[in-house]
């Protein structure tokens, strides 16, 4: 084996080398935008590989608790995989402790079994949603080995570096003379907001389209709803 | 690490209703260090003609001097003013004459016709160019850029609307990238007023 | 069918033919030798109160610690062979501290209580890892703290079972003290109501002179959390009772 590839080597110039590479990004995209008692939890639809589109509609969103979605983009394979072990360590916390997780309970839970696999890691852009102990909205934003920061806004997955400024700028008031900083927007405002981000994207992103699908959270449930978006 | 990426900057031109923007960040760093703040990446080459050139800072001014010789030649030759389409021709041959060792640049062409008609023009480091209806954006913070304008652009906008559409798409885009910024400055091109001003905005 | 009834006594995992497993019974037992432990539950937060048996004025009181700290929100008092207890403590804090890591909240006091008692059947556990213990624990626990049900107590015996009590006694003087606390408690109880009751019962119970070496006085509070009593605090508290 060894000589025959040296062979090749001396032959045509070119060196190969058996290689291992087991991640795909099979893009996505997810945004949350928090406020006073409710949180957006909102992903596009498309899931696609290279050119190749491989389904129009795979919603990216976890419901993990009555209050806290999971959003999750990347290698699609390991967000199913991080997806089942969440659910399962979140089903062994109720049986033991005899409550359902706390929205900052799972963010913990979720940052600790990111950096868990911190030399094998999920290739998974994580956003939580949820509810904190007052009811106010929170998200928490990961990288794949577990950093985890917590704010009342985010966009990750493949459109995030579209979608993050236009975010500030509504959402967190950046650069705006005179604003109110801090002022936390209304679910109307917070649904507007994550559509036009949705709809900017998917002009200039091929990752990202087909459609929105959003999951609207507050004490009384969570609300679901899907928008659609351009499919080219 | 893209060549592209290592002096940082951008460039947005966005149309308006009878006037044209073209904005551009001040920073001019070797990849993460900042050298200095003072660095526009835009050229004025006619009354109503702007060009953008953000990429590698020495061909940034190579680009720029090799164009204002081509252009005074051009303008004493046939003696009149050259027309923005005319100047994206330009601009796209003499990229395209290094084709096989180009200019690390993505130029931004931003201007009045003769007649005011708005017109703007991008195109790549080897002068592959396209005339959009609304934005043209180039950079190292280029997705970011194309985010904020796709959201913030209207069609028929007047100079005021056209220059905060701008300057939001521009000051929100280089608060996420770490090699653009530190400072602003944006051109409104109207039928017979050009209005420079400069931004005010995070210096970290 | 020649064994009489003590042969059921040898092993740990042998039931009698009554259905008793023998050691777990004589090491409940052992418990009653062990020092007087209370706990009251009230609606402000939860006391503890053991005494220390100082068997000799050579000694120096304060190296034997009956009530310790297992988070900011629970403490535990000890009845028994204090050093199995040890081993307890140190599960309970380490499954507090592994709660917190996971989780970033405190963990519920009924949660490490059952950690616990999960070590405690552990005994006999052969093949398992090899770190059980051979014989069931001599130790009967009392954990109280704070969390988001409120103030609570719990007892757990040699057995592994656990019970949540308004208040309970363990210990030598377990039998009178669990008498007094019926009559004397109330759920409106406060908490310096409960001082004064749990040191007056341990009063009762105690041989020797209560004074600020031979006691030891924990409160479990929403706002303090854990507060183990000074010895400025406890004659304070003696004080109140005389």
């Amino acid at each position: 084996m060894q000589r025959s590839l040296n062979n090749s080597e001396t032959l045509s110039g070119i060196i190969q080398k058996p290689q291992f590479s087991p991640y795909t990004d099979n893009g996505g995209t997810v945004i949350a935008v928090g406020g006073k008692g409710f949180v957006i939890i909102g992903c596009d639809s498309r899931l696609s590989s290279g050119y190749t589109i491989n389904t129009r509609f795979q919603p990216k969103l976890f419901k993990l608790t009555p209050q806290t979605v999971l959003g999750s983009a990347g290698c699609w394979c390991d967000v199913l995989t991080f997806v089942r072990l969440i659910e399962a360590r979140l089903k062994m916390y109720s049986y033991e402790h005899n409550k359902t997780m706390s929205t900052p309970a799972t963010a913990q839970l979720v940052s600790i079994m990111l950096y868990y696999k911190r030399f094998f890691p999920y290739y998974v852009s994580n956003l939580v949603a949820g509810l904190d102990e007052e009811g106010n909205g929170v998200v928490y934003s990961y990288d794949p080995v577990g950093h985890c920061e917590q704010s009342t806004y985010c966009a990750t997955g493949s459109s995030s570096a579209f979608i993050q400024p236009l975010l500030d700028n509504y959402v967190g008031k950046k650069n705006i003379a005179n604003a109110e900083k801090g002022k936390l927007l209304t679910q109307e405002e917070a649904l507007r907001v994550v559509n036009d981000a949705f709809v900017s994207a998917t002009e200039r992103n091929m990752y990202c389209g087909d459609s929105i699908i959003l999951n609207i959270i507050t004490e009384k449930g969570i609300e679901e709803r899907v928008i659609p978006l351009r499919k080219d | 690490m893209s060549i592209m990426n290592y002096n940082g900057g951008v460039v947005i031109a966005m149309k308006g209703k009878d006037c044209v923007a073209i904005a551009t960040d001040t920073r001019l760093g070797v990849r993460s260090l900042t050298l200095t703040t003072d660095f526009p990446k835009v050229f004025q080459m006619g009354p109503t003609l702007f060009l953008g050139l953000p990429g590698l800072a020495t061909d940034t001014m190579t680009v720029y001097q090799r164009l204002r010789f081509r252009l005074n030649m051009y303008e004493l030759r046939e003696n009149k003013r050259v027309r923005p389409q005319v100047f994206t021709s330009m601009v796209s041959n003499l990229l395209y004459e290094r084709r096989f060792g180009p200019y690390f640049v993505e130029p931004v062409v931003a201007g009045l016709d003769k007649d005011g008609t708005p017109y703007i023009a991008s195109m790549d480091l080897i002068g592959s160019y396209q005339e959009p209806e609304d934005i043209c954006v180039a950079g190292t913070c280029s997705e970011q850029a194309y985010g904020m304008a796709e959201a913030l652009w209207e069609k028929d906008m007047d100079a005021d609307k056209l220059f905060e559409a701008i300057s939001q798409s521009l000051m929100n885009a280089c608060d996420r990238d770490a090699i653009s910024g530190q400072g602003a400055i944006v051109h409104i091109v109207e039928k017979n007023k050009i209005t420079t001003k400069t931004l005010k905005m995070r210096m970290d | 069918m020649f064994m009489t009834r003590s042969e059921y006594d040898r092993g740990v995992n042998t039931f009698s033919p009554e259905g008793r497993l023998f050691q777990v019974e004589y090491a409940i037992e052992a418990i009653k030798l062990g020092s007087t432990a209370i706990g009251i539950q009230t609606s402000e937060g939860v006391v503890l109160a053991v005494e220390k048996r100082v068997t000799s004025t050579l000694m120096v009181p304060a190296t034997t610690e009956k009530i310790v700290e297992i988070d900011d929100h629970i403490g535990c008092a000890c009845s028994g062979l204090m050093a199995d207890s040890r081993t307890m403590v140190d599960r309970a804090r380490v499954e507090a501290q592994n709660h917190w890591f996971l989780y970033n909240e405190k963990m519920s006091v009924e949660s490490v209580t059952q950690a616990v008692s999960n070590l405690a059947i552990q005994f006999g556990d052969s093949d398992s890892d090899g770190n059980a213990m051979s014989r069931p624990f001599g130790v009967a626990i009392l954990f109280a703290g704070v969390d988001s049900k409120g103030p609570q107590l719990y007892h757990m015996d040699p057995s592994g079972t656990y019970v949540q009590c308004d208040a309970k006694a363990i210990g030598s003087g377990c039998e009178g003290a669990q008498q007094a606390l019926q009559e004397a408690y109330h759920r409106s109880m406060t908490m310096k109501e409960a001082i004064k009751c749990i040191l007056t019962i341990l009063k009762q119970v105690m041989e020797e002179k209560l004074n600020s070496t031979n006691v030891e006085v924990a409160t479990i509070t929403p706002g303090k959390g854990y507060h183990m009593f000074t010895k400025e605090e406890v004659e304070e508290a003696i004080k109140e009772i005389a």
